[in-house]
Formats: C-alpha cells, sequence, structure tokens
C-alpha cells in the first residue's frame, strides 16, 4: 500500500470514520474493526454494481413522487419534489456545479438505503432560508451562545437571584463526595437570572453574605447542563471560540459538540486533587484503575487539544499516584494512615491469619513518607490557591511540581518493576528479594547517571534503607539472637522446620537458601548441604543477579553467623547466663541502627573532606605546571620552534587545569546531606557501612563457637582421640590390642568374634584412657567373599567406631569415620605384617637347624647332596626374611612418620587457626583427604596398593612357610616367593621413582629412596 | 474572497440540511455525521450502491454483535 495516493488516504480516512459512526466501535486496533475495515474496502473496490444513471435516478425520483401520490400523501410528495430539486441545484462541499454524478451518486446511494419511505412519518422541518442567515448572521451572538452577559453593576461576578424557592434543592445532584468541594453543603450558586432558585436563606441585603458566597461557593461544573460561567471578552480568554469559529469556516461538515466549560483553577484544583489521590473526579475519570481525561472538557481561553494534551500529561502522573496509593492500601490493608513497620502485626488485622510481608509494608511505610510530603507540598498549593492571592496558572503548579513528579515517575518505575510485574502466585521469598533487587539496581542506574538524577538516588536510596529494614532485622535477629524470625517467609534462608538443632545434620540440612534468578524469574532452592560457604560461592559464580544483590558479599558470613549462633544458643541454653544476656542486649544497638549511623557518620565525614582535595587538587595542579615546564625546556633543547604544538601542549594543560577545577569545583557544590548520595558511592557505602557490622558479627560469633567448642566441648581432644585409636598413636594401648588379635591368628584360634575383640579393645584403652573406653568399640562386618582370597584381607571385616558427642559430630562425621577406619585398617595390615615378621623366632630355626644337621651327618652318604640345598635355603629364607623386613618397615616408617605424624601436626595447626566452623570442617576434611590419598588409598592409584599389599600378604605367607618349618619347605616355593617380591618390588620402586621424578608427590621420596635402597641390595 | 468562501459554505451547508431532509423523508436512518461522511465518500467516487450495501451490512453486523453482548451479559448476571 505504499503507493496509495493521497486521494486513497483520504478515502481510508472516512472509511475509517463511516465504520465508526456506523458501528459505533472506537478502538481501530479491535479485531472487529479490521474486519469492518477490509470488508468495507473490498466491497467498494470489488463490486458489481454499475456506473450511477442520472435518468435511473431521476427516473427513481419521479417514481417515488408518484408512489407517494398513489398513496395520496400529498405533503410529502411536494415535499419530496422540491427537495430532491432544490438538492440537485445546490453545491455540494468539492464539487462544483449543479446535477452533478456526485448529486446523482448521494441520491442512488440514500434511495438504496431508503426504508418504505411511504410508512414513515415525515414532517418537513423548517429551515432557515439561505439567503436570510448569510447576511445577518448574529456572530456574536452565536458565539456568546450559552453565555450570559450580564449587565449589572458586577459583570464579572455571578448574579444574585432574589427568587427563591426550595423545590429545586432536592434535585440537583451532589456528585463530589470525596473531591473536598462539598464539605459545606452550601449550595452552589447560580448564574442565570431568569427564574433558577437559591435555596438560601440569607438575604442579600447582609453585606457579608455575598462576599461569603463570592469566595465559597464554587460553581457545579460537573453537573451536566451546568450553567457558563461569565468571563471576559477579550480575545485572549476566547480562543477556543475563536478556534471554533475557525474550524466552522473552513469545514462545511464541521458540528460544534456539547462541551462542559470550567476554568483553569477548577483545573488546577482537579489536578491537585488527582494527586493527592483523590477517586473521583470531573475532569479525570477512572475505569479499572486508568485515569484518562474527560473528552468534552474546556476552557474558554485554549484550545481542547491543548487543553487536552496538558491534562493528559497530568493524568499519566495521576495514574502512577493512584497505582501507588492503591499499593500502599492493599498493602496496609485499609485506607487508614500505616504505622511504622514495627507496630504493623498488631495493625494488620485484615489478613488475619496470615503473617505480615514486612518487606512489602516497609517499602510501603517508606512510600507513604514521600507521599505524606508530597500532599504537603500539594495542600499548600491549594490554600495558596484559595487565598487567590497571586496568579496561579496550570502550567506554574505543573513546574512547581516538576521535581516531585520526577521523584512519582521514578516511584511508579520502581514499582511497576519490582511490585506490579511480579505474578501473583509468587512466593514472598521472590517477591522480597525482586523488589530489593529493583531497588538496588534502580540504584546503581540513576547514580551511575552521576549528579542529573541526584534527586532521584536520594529519593530510592531513602526507600531503599527503609525496604531494606527487615530484612536486615531478620539478620540482626539470626546472627545476634540465633533465632530466624521471619514468619512471612520472605528472607532468602529458610530454615527447615524438620532438623531438630540437635541433631548432626543441623549444620548442613537446616537452611534452603533461596536463590532468585533474574532472567526466567523462577524460584531455585539451594540447599546448601554443600556447606554453607560454598553454596554461597556457587550461586554466584554461575547467576550474576541472583538473590539479593545487597547481601551477596556477606552472604556466607550471615550464614556461618547464624548458623553459629543458634548453634551457641543451644549450647548455652543449658547453662544460666541468660539473664546477664539479656542485660547487654538491651544495650546493644541492632544492626540497623547500626547502618544508618554509619551511613550518616560516612556522609558527614564527606562533607569535611574538601579541605583535602583542596590540597590534593593544588598538588595536582603543581606537577602539572612543571609537566608544562618540563616539556617547553625539551623544545627548547631540540630546538623544536613548532607553535602549533606548542599551544596543543598549553591548551591540553589548561584543559587539564580546568577540569581539575571543575571537578573539584563540583565536588564542593554537591550537598551531602544524609539523604543525598551521589556518585559511586552507593557500593561504597555498602561496604563500609553495612559490611563491617556483619563481618564483626561474624568473627565475634564464629569465634565464640569455636571456642565454646574447644573448651567446654572438648573439639581438640576428640580429634586427638580419633588419631589416638584409628591413626594409631596411642601406641601403647594400641599394640595391647592389636598384638591380641594377632597371637590370636598365630595360634590359628578364631579371633573374629566381637566379644573378644571388644573385651580386648576394652582392657587396653581402659587402662590407659578410661574416659574413651565406653566410646569405642568394634564391630565385625560381613566381607564379600570374592576378596577374602589373601590371608591379609581377612582383618578387612574389622570396624571400629568411636562414638562422638552431638556438637562435635558436625565435624567429625560418620563419613569422617569411615576414611579414619580405611586408615585404621591398613595400619593394621602394615602392623601385622610387621609383627609377624618380627615375631619368627631364629632360635627356632637354629635349633631345627642343628637338629638337621645332626640327622644329616647320620645319614647315609647318598643324602650329604641333599644337606647343601638345606643350608641354602636356609639361608636364602633368611634372606628373604631381611628384605621383607627391610621393606615392611620403611612402608611402616613412611606412613606412621612421614605421613600420619607430620601431617598430624600441620593439622592440629590448622585447627587452631580456623575461624569458623565451616572452615574447621573443610580443614578436618582436608586433612582426611591427604592422608587418605597419602596412604595410597585412592582408587586411581589402586595398582600400587595392591602391589604393597601383595608383598604384605607374601610376609604373612612367608611367615606362614616359617612356623611350618624346615621340613615343609619346598625350593620353588621360595623360588617362587623370592621372585613375587622381587616383582612386586621392582614396580613399586620403578613407579615411586617415576612419580617421584614427576615431582608431584614429594612425599613419596623417602619411600622411594628406601624402597630402592633395599632393591640394590638385592 | 472571504465572504464569497463563506458564502459558498453556507450553501454547502445549506445543501446538508436538505439532503438530511431528504434522507428522513426516504428513512434512510443516517444522521448527520454519516450523511456527511457518506456525501465525501460519493464525492470521492465511491459506487453509491456498494456504499449502502457496506451501511447496511454494517448496521446487521454491529446489531447482532449487541445481541450477542447482552446474551453474555444475561448469562454471566445467570
Amino acid at each position: 500500500m505504499a503507493h496509495w495516493s493521497t486521494f486513497d488516504k483520504e478515502t481510508e480516512k472516512e472509511t475509517k470514520k463511516l465504520i465508526k459512526c456506523i458501528s459505533g466501535m472506537e478502538d481501530e486496533e479491535d479485531q472487529n474493526f479490521q474486519l469492518a475495515l477490509k470488508f468495507t474496502w473490498s466491497n467498494f473496490r470489488f463490486h458489481r454494481f454499475l456506473d450511477v444513471d442520472s435518468h435511473k435516478v431521476e427516473r427513481s425520483i419521479s417514481g417515488i413522487y408518484e408512489k407517494l401520490m398513489v398513496h395520496s400523501d400529498l405533503r410529502k410528495a411536494e415535499s419530496w419534489m422540491r427537495l430532491t430539486d432544490e438538492f440537485l441545484n445546490s453545491p455540494l462541499p468539492q464539487t462544483d456545479g449543479k446535477k452533478t454524478d456526485a448529486h446523482y451518486s448521494v441520491l442512488s446511494m440514500l434511495f438504496s438505503l431508503s426504508g418504505s419511505p411511504s410508512n414513515n412519518d415525515f414532517t418537513e422541518r423548517p429551515r432557515i432560508k439561505e439567503a436570510e442567515a448569510e447576511d445577518c448572521f448574529d456572530w456574536a451572538k452565536y458565539l456568546m451562545e450559552g453565555e450570559d452577559i450580564d449587565n449589572g453593576l458586577y459583570p464579572d461576578t455571578p448574579v444574585w437571584s432574589e427568587d427563591e424557592s426550595e423545590d429545586d434543592d432536592s434535585q440537583r445532584p451532589i456528585s463530589r463526595e470525596d473531591s473536598g468541594i462539598q464539605l459545606d453543603r452550601t449550595p452552589p450558586e447560580d448564574q442565570d437570572n431568569t427564574n433558577k432558585t437559591v435555596p438560601v436563606t440569607w438575604t442579600v441585603g447582609e453585606p457579608g453574605a455575598r462576599a461569603w458566597l463570592e469566595q465559597h461557593v464554587v460553581t457545579p461544573y460537573w453537573v451536566t447542563h451546568s450553567p457558563r460561567f461569565p468571563h471576559s471578552l477579550h480575545l485572549h480568554s476566547n480562543l477556543l471560540n475563536v478556534w471554533d469559529q475557525h474550524l466552522y469556516n473552513t469545514d462545511p461538515l464541521y458540528l460544534p459538540e456539547e462541551k462542559a466549560f470550567v476554568t483553569e483553577t477548577q483545573v488546577i484544583r482537579e489536578t491537585l486533587w488527582l494527586f493527592s489521590g483523590v477517586k473521583k473526579h470531573f475532569i479525570f475519570q477512572q475505569h479499572d484503575g486508568k485515569v484518562s481525561v474527560r473528552n468534552d472538557v474546556v476552557v474558554t481561553h485554549l484550545t481542547s487539544n491543548c487543553l487536552r494534551s496538558v491534562l493528559e500529561y497530568i493524568a499519566v502522573y495521576g495514574q502512577a499516584v493512584f497505582r501507588l496509593q492503591r499499593f500502599i492500601d492493599e498493602v496496609t490493608g485499609c485506607s487508614s494512615e500505616p504505622c511504622p513497620p514495627g507496630s504493623l502485626s498488631s495493625h494488620n488485622s485484615k489478613k488475619g491469619s496470615e503473617p505480615p510481608f514486612r518487606t512489602y509494608q516497609a517499602f510501603v511505610w517508606a512510600l507513604n513518607k514521600y507521599f505524606t510530603s508530597f500532599k504537603e507540598e500539594l495542600t499548600t498549593i491549594e490554600r495558596e490557591l484559595i487565598c487567590n492571592d497571586e496568579t496561579m496558572t496550570l502550567s506554574a503548579v505543573l513546574e512547581r511540581l516538576g521535581p516531585h513528579l520526577s521523584q512519582i515517575k521514578v516511584l511508579h518505575k520502581v514499582f511497576c518493576t519490582g511490585v506490579a510485574d511480579v505474578p501473583p502466585a509468587t512466593p514472598n521469598v521472590v517477591r522480597a528479594s525482586h523488589l530489593l533487587n529493583t531497588l538496588y539496581k534502580a540504584i546503581i542506574e540513576y547514580d551511575s547517571v552521576g549528579e542529573a538524577s541526584e534527586q532521584a538516588v536520594a529519593l530510592l536510596f531513602s526507600l531503599w534503607t527503609e525496604t531494606v529494614r527487615p530484612y536486615l532485622e531478620i539478620v540482626d535477629e539470626w546472627i545476634v539472637h540465633g533465632h530466624l524470625f521471619d514468619p512471612a517467609k520472605e528472607f532468602i534462608i529458610q530454615r527447615n522446620k524438620d532438623v531438630p538443632v540437635n541433631h548432626r545434620d543441623f549444620w548442613y540440612a537446616t537452611y534452603t537458601l533461596y536463590s532468585v534468578s533474574e532472567t526466567v524469574e523462577s524460584e531455585e532452592k539451594l540447599n546448601d548441604s554443600a556447606s554453607g560457604s560454598s553454596g554461597g560461592d556457587q550461586s554466584s559464580s554461575s547467576r550474576q543477579l541472583t538473590m539479593v544483590s545487597f547481601l551477596k558479599p556477606v552472604l556466607k558470613q550471615i550464614i556461618m553467623a547464624g548458623k553459629s549462633m543458634q548453634l551457641l544458643r543451644n549450647l548455652h541454653c543449658t547453662e544460666a547466663e541468660s539473664s546477664e544476656k539479656s542485660s547487654r542486649d538491651a544495650e546493644r544497638k541492632d544492626l540497623y541502627t547500626l547502618f544508618l549511623e554509619s551511613v550518616q557518620s560516612r556522609l558527614r565525614s564527606q562533607e569535611t573532606s574538601p579541605t583535602n582535595t583542596v590540597t590534593d587538587d593544588q598538588a595536582t595542579r603543581r606537577s602539572l605546571i612543571k609537566m608544562q615546564s618540563i616539556v617547553a625546556q625539551h623544545l627548547e633543547m631540540e630546538n623544536v620552534h613548532d607553535p602549533l604544538l606548542a599551544i596543543n601542549f598549553a591548551r591540553l594543560y589548561l584543559e587539564q587545569s580546568d577540569f581539575q577545577e571543575r571537578f573539584s569545583g563540583g565536588d564542593f557544590i554537591v550537598d551531602r546531606s544524609s539523604q543525598s548520595v551521589t556518585c559511586q558511592t552507593f557500593e561504597l557505602t555498602l561496604r563500609s557501612c553495612l559490611y563491617p557490622h556483619i563481618e564483626r558479627r561474624y568473627i565475634e560469633c564464629c569465634g565464640n563457637l569455636m571456642k565454646t567448642l574447644k573448651k567446654d566441648y572438648k573439639l581438640l581432644e576428640y580429634l586427638q582421640a580419633m588419631r589416638n585409636y584409628f591413626l594409631l598413636e596411642a601406641g601403647d594401648a594400641m599394640y595391647d590390642f592389636y598384638t591380641a588379635i594377632f597371637n590370636k591368628v598365630q595360634e590359628k584360634e578364631s579371633w573374629q568374634q566381637p566379644s573378644f575383640l571388644n573385651v580386648q579393645l576394652q582392657e587396653a584403652v581402659g587402662q590407659r584412657y578410661p574416659e574413651d573406653s565406653n566410646r569405642l568399640s568394634v564391630f565385625l562386618e560381613n566381607m564379600d567373599p570374592s576378596r577374602k582370597k589373601h590371608p591379609v584381607n581377612n582383618l578387612e571385616v574389622l570396624t571400629l567406631s568411636y562414638k562422638v558427642p552431638w556438637p562435635v559430630d558436625i565435624v567429625i562425621s560418620s563419613e569422617c569415620q569411615k576414611i579414619y577406619n580405611q586408615v585404621f585398617l591398613l595400619l593394621l595390615q602394615i602392623k601385622w605384617a610387621k609383627y609377624s615378621l618380627d615375631t619368627l623366632r631364629f632360635s627356632g630355626n637354629v635349633s631345627e637347624d642343628a637338629e638337621v644337621t645332626r640327622k644329616l651327618q647320620e645319614a647315609p652318604a647318598e643324602d650329604v647332596k641333599l644337606k647343601e640345598p638345606v643350608h641354602q635355603q636356609i639361608h636364602r629364607m633368611c634372606l628373604l626374611r631381611v628384605k621383607l623386613m627391610h621393606f615392611v618397615n620403611s612402608l611402616h616408617n613412611y606412613i606412621m612418620t612421614r605421613i600420619l605424624h607430620s601431617t598430624g601436626l600441620e593439622f592440629q595447626h590448622q585447627v587452631q587457626e580456623a575461624k569458623d566452623l565451616d572452615q574447621l570442617i573443610k580443614i578436618h576434611y582436608r586433612y582426611l583427604a591427604t592422608i587418605h590419598d597419602r596412604c595410597l588409598l585412592r582408587e586411581k592409584v589402586s595398582f600400587v596398593k595392591e602391589a604393597i599389599m601383595k608383598v604384605l600378604n607374601l610376609v604373612l605367607i612367608f611367615s606362614d612357610r616359617w612356623q611350618a618349618g624346615f621340613g615343609a619347605w619346598k625350593i620353588e616355593s621360595i623360588d617362587k616367593m623370592e621372585s613375587d617380591f622381587k616383582n612386586c618390588h621392582m614396580f613399586l620402586v620403578t613407579i615411586l621413582n617415576k612419580a617421584v621424578c614427576r615431582g608431584s608427590f614429594p612425599h613419596l621420596e623417602s619411600l622411594a629412596l628406601s624402597l630402592m635402597a633395599g632393591f640394590e641390595q638385592c | 474572497m472571504a465572504s464569497a468562501t463563506s458564502a459558498n459554505l453556507n450553501a454547502v451547508r445549506e445543501t446538508m440540511d436538505v439532503l438530511l431532509e431528504i434522507s428522513r423523508l426516504l428513512n434512510t436512518g443516517l444522521d448527520m455525521e454519516s450523511l456527511s461522511i457518506c456525501v465525501r465518500l460519493c464525492e470521492q467516487g465511491i459506487n453509491p450502491e456498494a456504499l449502502s450495501a457496506v451501511i447496511k451490512e454494517l448496521r446487521k453486523a454491529s446489531e447482532s454483535l449487541k445481541v450477542q453482548q447482552q446474551q453474555h451479559t444475561k448469562c454471566h448476571f445467570k
């Protein structure tokens, strides 16, 4: 349709008008409207009708005439003939000439539209004859239509009618209950000097009455067909009429519409009322939350379009005010004044069972504060308006309200994105964090604009500080009293109800961190089971704008402090120190107060800072001058006479110093009152005013918890106990225990009886550490038969268990015990191998040896050749034994000293320095992982462990053979043992050497060296 | 010149009055506004019979739309 001519456009416009006119549809975007338009167009373009035929039309005219005559409707017939004749001989708006096609076309259209002309009643209306009207059209009369020109004493004031009657009073509608002007129920004044009535009982004779009325009574402009007020006849105050006249003159088809005349003062007052939240107006109308401007309102001195554009501008703000006001009413539950957030819980009776949503309440409270000041301003303006002392125009009022209006715009924007756009079923936590985030982002956004939006930033900052209050109070309550009080579930962290405090899962599973993803607006639960700290980190890295942004930097601290505090509370609850605590609590300032105080002191300190900037400024300027001189010298030295360069240099420095001046000058002017925070300081403000308090509290809480755990709950002692028993640091006691088992094994007795094991353990431990004896116990596990190939694996059924009491089991969990147990089993296996080698008696062998020798001597000579191999066998056995001993001892040394002892020392050191429980848990885990790793228990290096196990197994087999005596030895088995050992040994040496050479496992070095030494000697 | 234009304007206005009378006599149901739109369209060369057909259709459609809406609201109230 791009090639449409203006003609087509014209037609299109008319077509639209036609559709609107006939179907009554106003909305052009409406689907029905579009359908109708399409239909009309297609009919206009693709029809099967013939062009107008003037003869045919003439025939129709006479046909109708005849028909009317037949019906003996003589008057109608006569009118018909006359009218058609007259029409055909009259000009049309855009067509010159008479009896043109256009004439016939119009008539033809009417014919096809006509519905039984003979049946309807028609009386021709008398028309003002053109000739008469043209010459003596009374323009003044037309313009002044409906106006009253008072010829009395006071032409500008309404005329007082002396006719009084009471009957009219009840009929006058009272339509403005809430806009304030009906406060005095005195009836409105009537301007007509006809016998209209005024139901007032004063008499005109009283001089005060008239003056009072003139001042206080407003024309009921809201009543339909209300009498027009009088006004000056000056051209400037009659622009509307002038414009109307112009339209009338230029457009023959222009129809003057019915108008409601108001004065500018009335418009101003309605505007003020609109802004102050009054819902019922005359000029502005509300339909389901939308404020629109009444169509037919005009003032005499402006054209209706002009007035309309101004009023529509106002209506936008009016709507913003209306929406905000409605939100305030909704949250407070009634239209009365909201109370400060603290006392709201009692106030909020409407919602009853639902706990109050404090973040919204705080936001509303802040909004309300703003609106109170705004309404004060409005009231001042209105009072001035009523006083009538100075001229007030609508534009002056709007200008005066300008800053407020821009603030309302900002508020409304924040409200829309932060509150109104949230879908209704959203949980409170998402709503709250979304609102806070929106405010936060808005502050940052406006902050970056700089001083241009200082007002907005100040407003938003105050709004934010109010809104954030419940959050800070929740945080405060949590990190000070250990009690997460959040009935409306608005805080990003929520307590899982089903986990009691004195449960070992408390630390991991008690709290759920809700993080809100900005993009998808969906809620995700991040169970901080991966410990609070890492939970926070994860979310911050993957989603940029999740949760409540301002808390993110300290979220970990808050979580730690809160959990620590709650734990601490529960630890302390047995102890009687609550009275002391509460007294201290009274003088303690809460987080929010501290925050506000810091903000204020920070802003004040900035106020006093300019002295520094002055010196800075001077210093920079001095350095600039110095630079300039240096450059000048340089230029001179090189004999460069480049005036352009010199000028540019000069300008450069000039500009810079100028910039300096401007910059610092700007700094002076900025008024940093407590409400105004400018340029990039918002995040800094948070960093310096809020985070340190939380940080301090965090250090305090966690320090206390650590102290309590270490002191009152003997955390360190328990950690030591774990090392004592599982890592065999309590060598003497554990020696008693495991030698008892090994002895049993050597004596080929059954040792796998829980009662025997436990008795041994109790005996061994009970003597030295009586307090631990009842915590320790041994279990036997069913081993899966596939692994039960080697004797060395027999020990793997053992499980040592240590009952760790409640608060400590957060650190020493059952998972930790499992790792401890693995190391314990490894140690036990090494100890067993070592023990069985150590206890092999030489003497037995030697005596047997002697016996063998004796036997051999007695034996016949042919047996002598056997003698040599036996000696060789003994020798080889002894050699093998020593080699094995070397291997086992190296391994034993490596693990007991190089690994367990030194790692243990490191661990103890770190534990001393741990700041919070989470860190302690992490350190402990890391420690366990390290020893697990270094004891070669990791899956990845299982082949090394396999080799070691093979050697250990070999040791056990070897000792078994040794015990069996010489007779049982076979040269092949010795060969096999030797070669097996050699293989394993070689394998280990190669592997370890490789690892050491790579340098990735420095701790393996000693083991590799000692094994290598053993290998070289073979 | 001005008087000539205004004379013309008044003449046109007069024509429209006459036309309105004719329209009333023929019982077309057009008011002044729609009549002036029709006149403008006719002058722009729209076929009068097509125009009248369109008007009839539009009237019918909007009538049925109204009836539907009324029924709907009635159902709503029931």
